[in-house]
C-alpha cells in the first residue's frame, strides 16, 4: 500500500468548516481521497463538500469508521484537538497547521509517545500516496505514480523535486512532508524505516534543510538499517554564513552538527549521493536505480 | 544567514527584559538601571553606587569581546566609558541603551541553561561548573564540567531532578542547595513564558556568598505570543533591520542579503533553493518566503518590500499553488507593477493549482513566465534577460 495511507484509508478532516479546511477537502476529494467525515466542535450536523461534520472525533469514528485525521485546526486549538484525537484511537494524524507554539508540540509529542498514534508535522504539506489518496495541501498535479519514496522537510521542494523526477519517468510511491519546525512529531529516520519495509518503494529521496540534526541522525539510520538506495538534497548550501540556527542538539554536542556541510558530509560518509541542486536529484536517482538493477 | 525559523519562531529579549522575568520567578538579580545616554548613565550609577558595570543592550552575543561590557569606578569614568559603548556597533547593531549594575566580587562562575532539544523534542537542562564563556565552547573544550538532563514536559522539572543534576556535577553544601533551586526557577521561567531558551551565564557566587544571575538570556517562541499579552514587550522593537521589521508586520519572512536579485518564494525550502541556484552566477538580494497565506494584497505588499532595497536588477518569483491561491497572488504582483511602473525584468515560475490562470495574468502584464518545472530553468532565463552568462 506504499506507506501511511492508500485509497481505502478512511480520512477525517478536523477544522473542516474553516476556509482552508473547506477548500482543501474539495481538493482531497477530487484527488480520490476517501474523506468520510469532518469535525468542528459546535458545527455537528453540517455538511461540507458532501462530507458529514461531527462535534467530536469519537462521534465521527462511531458513525463513519474514520481511521486517519488531517488537521486544519487553528494553532491555539491544536493541542486539545490532538489529545482528543489520540484518545479516540486515531492511528495517523497529519498536522498542516503552521505556527503552533513549540511547547505545545513538545507536549503533544510526549503524549503521543505513550500511544500508538503516528503524527506527521506540524507545518506539514501533508502525505500523498500518489494516484491514490492525499491528506494535506500538496497540489496533486505535481506528482506521478511510481516507485520512489520522498521524505521532505520542505513542502514546496517536495513538489519541485517530485515533478522533476516525473518528467524523467521516475514517479513516486508516497511523499511525506515532515515540516521544518524546531520540533517535529515524526523524524526522517522513522519514515526511512517505513519505506525500507515498503514493497512499492525502490529508492528514497530525502529533501533536507540547514538546521537541526535530522539529516545527521538519518545518516546513522541509513548506515545501520537501509538496504534500499537513498539520494538527498539539502537546501541552503550556498547560503552565506552569519547568524546560525540556534539548534539545541548542535549546542550540546558541540560538534558542529546542523550545518549544511555537516549534513552533506554525514550522508556522503554512508554512501548517500547528495545533489547540489534540485534537478540533480533526478540524475543521481537514475544512476542509483541503474546500479541496483544490474 | 538568518533563516525563516529564527524569524518566525524566536524572539530574543534584551537582557533587562530577561532580568525582569528572572526577578518575577525569584531568581536573584543585581539591582540595575537603564540609561540611554552617558549623562543618564552617570546619574544612575551614582544612585546605584560605584563601582558599576556598564552593559550594552543589544540582541546579539559577543558583547564582552566587542567592548560592550565595562567597569567604571568614578562618575567621570562612567561618562567616558559609556560614551565609548554608545559609539559601538556590535554584530552590526547600534547601542541605543545600556544597563548599569553594581560591580560584585566574584568567587565562582557557573552556567545554567534550559534549551529545546529539537531532535528528541524535549526541554533540556544544562548545568556547568564553569561559566562566563559560551556553552558551545565549554561543550567542546571542557565537556567534563557539564551535566545535562532531558525533561518530561508533562511532569516538569522537579526538585529531585535538580538535586540529581547538582550531585552529578559534584556540587556540595550551599552550592548544591542554591543551584538546585535556581535551575528549577529557571525552568519555571522557560515554561511559563513559552521560552525556547533561558540561560544564566554567568551565575556567580560572590565573595560574600551571595548568588546572582549576572546575565539574562531569554528567547521566546513568537508563535506563542497570542497567549502572552501580559508580557509588556514590543516585538517590533526587537528587529533591527527595517525591512525585516516590515516583513514581520505583514506576516512573511524576509532576510536581507547583499546582492541585487530579489526573490519571492512561497516556501522556505524553495526560497533557500532559489537562493542557492541564483548564487551560482548572480547575487541574491534577499530571502523571502510567504508561507501559506498568499492573497493579492499580501503579494502587493511583498512586492513593495523586496523592491525597496536599492539597486535591485531583477525579481525572481517562485511559487506553488498548494494551500496558496497563486492566481490571487499574481493579481497583487501585476497591480503593483502597473502602479509603480516596474521596469526591471520579473521572472515567475508558478506551478500547482490554478497554474494556467496564474500564467495568463502574469503574461498579460509583461512578467516572463517559466513553464518549465525546474527552478534552474527559471534562473537561466533571468540570467539571459540580464545578459549574464548562464
Amino acid at each position: 500500500m506504499s506507506i501511511l495511507i492508500d485509497k481505502a484509508t478512511r480520512v477525517l478532516v478536523q477544522g473542516i468548516t474553516g476556509k482552508t479546511g473547506r477548500t482543501q477537502t474539495k481538493w482531497m476529494l477530487d484527488y480520490g481521497t476517501n474523506v468520510v467525515a469532518g469535525v468542528t466542535p459546535g458545527r455537528g450536523g453540517e455538511v461540507v463538500e458532501g462530507v458529514p461534520v461531527f462535534n467530536t472525533v469519537k462521534e465521527a469514528i462511531a458513525k463513519t469508521g474514520a481511521e486517519a485525521s488531517v488537521f486544519f485546526v487553528p494553532p491555539p486549538g491544536v493541542k486539545a484537538a490532538a489529545i482528543e484525537t489520540i484518545d479516540a484511537g486515531i492511528k495517523l494524524i497529519v498536522v498542516i497547521t503552521e505556527h503552533i507554539p513549540v511547547h505545545d508540540v513538545m507536549e503533544i509529542r510526549e503524549y503521543a509517545g505513550d500511544s500508538d498514534a503516528q503524527i506527521i508535522g506540524p507545518t506539514s504539506p501533508g502525505v500523498i500516496t500518489v494516484g491514490q489518496a492525499k491528506m494535506g495541501i500538496m497540489p496533486g498535479n505535481m506528482f506521478t505514480p511510481g516507485r520512489i519514496g520522498v521524505i521532505s522537510r520542505s513542502g514546496t521542494l517536495s513538489y519541485e523535486i517530485s515533478i522533476n523526477l516525473a518528467t524523467a519517468g521516475l514517479g513516486q510511491s508516497t511523499v511525506v512532508g515532515i515540516g521544518a519546525d524546531p520540533v517535529v512529531f515524526t523524524g526522517v529516520s522513522e519514515l526511512l524505516g517505513l519505506f525500507e519495509k515498503d514493497d512499492d518503494t525502490d529508492l528514497v529521496v530525502i529533501i533536507g534543510e540547514v538546521g537541526g540534526i535530522q539529516e545527521e541522525k538519518a545518516a546513522e539510520f541509513i548506515d545501520r538499517w537501509m538496504t534500499k538506495p537513498v539520494v538527498a538534497y539539502i537546501a541552503g548550501l550556498n547560503a552565506p554564513e552569519g547568524k546560525k540556527m540556534g539548534h539545541a542538539g548542535a549546542i550540546i554536542q558541540g560538534d558542529g552538527r546542523g550545518t549544511s556541510q555537516s549534513k552533506v558530509a554525514a550522508f556522503r560518509e554512508v554512501g548517500v549521493d547528495v545533489a547540489k541542486y534540485p534537478t540533480e536529484v533526478v540524475t543521481l536517482a537514475q544512476k542509483r536505480l541503474k546500479l541496483t538493477n544490474t | 544567514m538568518q533563516y525563516h525559523a529564527i524569524l518566525i519562531y524566536i524572539m530574543k529579549l534584551y537582557e533587562f527584559e530577561g532580568i525582569e522575568l528572572f526577578h518575577a520567578e525569584g531568581i536573584p538579580v543585581p539591582a540595575y538601571a537603564l540609561a540611554s545616554s552617558p549623562e543618564e548613565a552617570r546619574e544612575k550609577a551614582v544612585e546605584i553606587g560605584l563601582p558599576v558595570v556598564i552593559k550594552a543592550q543589544v540582541l546579539t552575543g559577543g558583547r564582552y569581546l566587542a567592548g560592550g561590557v565595562r567597569v567604571a569606578k568614578s562618575p567621570d569614568e562612567v561618562i567616558s566609558v559609556a560614551r565609548k559603548i554608545f559609539k559601538l556597533s556590535i554584530g552590526g547593531l547600534p547601542v541605543e541603551r545600556v544597563i548599569i549594575v553594581r560591580e560584585v566580587e566574584i568567587a565562582q562562575e557557573y552556567y545554567l541553561g534550559i534549551i529545546v532539544d529539537g531532535y528528541y523534542g524535549t526541554p533540556m537542562a544544562i548545568l556547568s561548573l564553569e561559566g562566563g564563556v559560551s556553552i558551545n565552547k565549554i561543550a567542546q573544550e571542557r565537556p567534563e564540567v557539564l551535566v545535562s538532563k532531558r525533561i518530561s514536559i508533562s511532569q516538569g522539572f522537579t526538585a529531585s531532578d535538580a538535586r540529581r543534576m547538582s550531585r552529578e556535577a559534584g556540587l556540595r553544601g550551599q552550592d548544591f542547595t542554591e543551584l538546585s533551586n535556581l535551575i528549577c526557577s529557571l525552568y519555571n521561567v522557560f515554561r511559563k513564558n513559552d521560552a525556547l531558551l533561558t540561560e544564566i551565564n554567568p551565575l556567580v557566587r560572590t565573595v560574600d556568598g551571595d548568588y546572582l544571575a549576572m546575565d539574562a538570556k531569554v528567547e521566546i517562541d513568537d508563535s506563542s505570543m497570542y497567549r502572552h499579552t501580559d508580557l509588556s514587550i514590543n516585538m517590533q522593537d526587537h528587529i533591527s533591520n527595517p525591512l525585516e521589521r516590515k516583513a514581520r508586520e505583514i506576516g512573511v519572512s524576509y532576510v536581507e542579503l547583499d546582492g541585487d536579485i530579489a526573490i519571492i518564494a512561497s516556501g522556505a525550502g524553495l526560497g533557500m533553493s532559489s537562493m542557492d541556484i541564483i548564487a551560482r552566477t548572480m547575487r541574491p538580494a534577499n530571502f523571502l518566503e510567504t508561507g501559506g497565506g498568499i492573497t493579492a494584497d499580501l503579494l502587493y505588499k511583498v512586492m513593495d518590500l523586496v523592491l525597496q532595497k536599492s539597486g535591485i536588477r531583477a525579481l525572481f518569483i517562485n511559487i506553488y499553488g498548494g494551500i496558496n491561491p497563486i492566481h490571487e497572488g499574481a493579481k497583487g504582483v501585476v497591480k503593483y507593477m502597473q502602479e509603480h511602473n516596474v521596469t526591471i525584468p520579473v521572472v515567475a515560475k508558478a506551478l500547482g493549482n490554478h497554474q494556467e490562470e496564474t500564467w495568463e495574468i502574469f503574461e498579460q502584464h509583461g512578467v516572463h513566465v517559466v513553464k518549465d518545472v525546474s527552478t534552474e530553468k527559471g534562473v537561466e532565463l533571468l540570467a539571459h534577460l540580464l545578459g549574464e552568462k548562464p
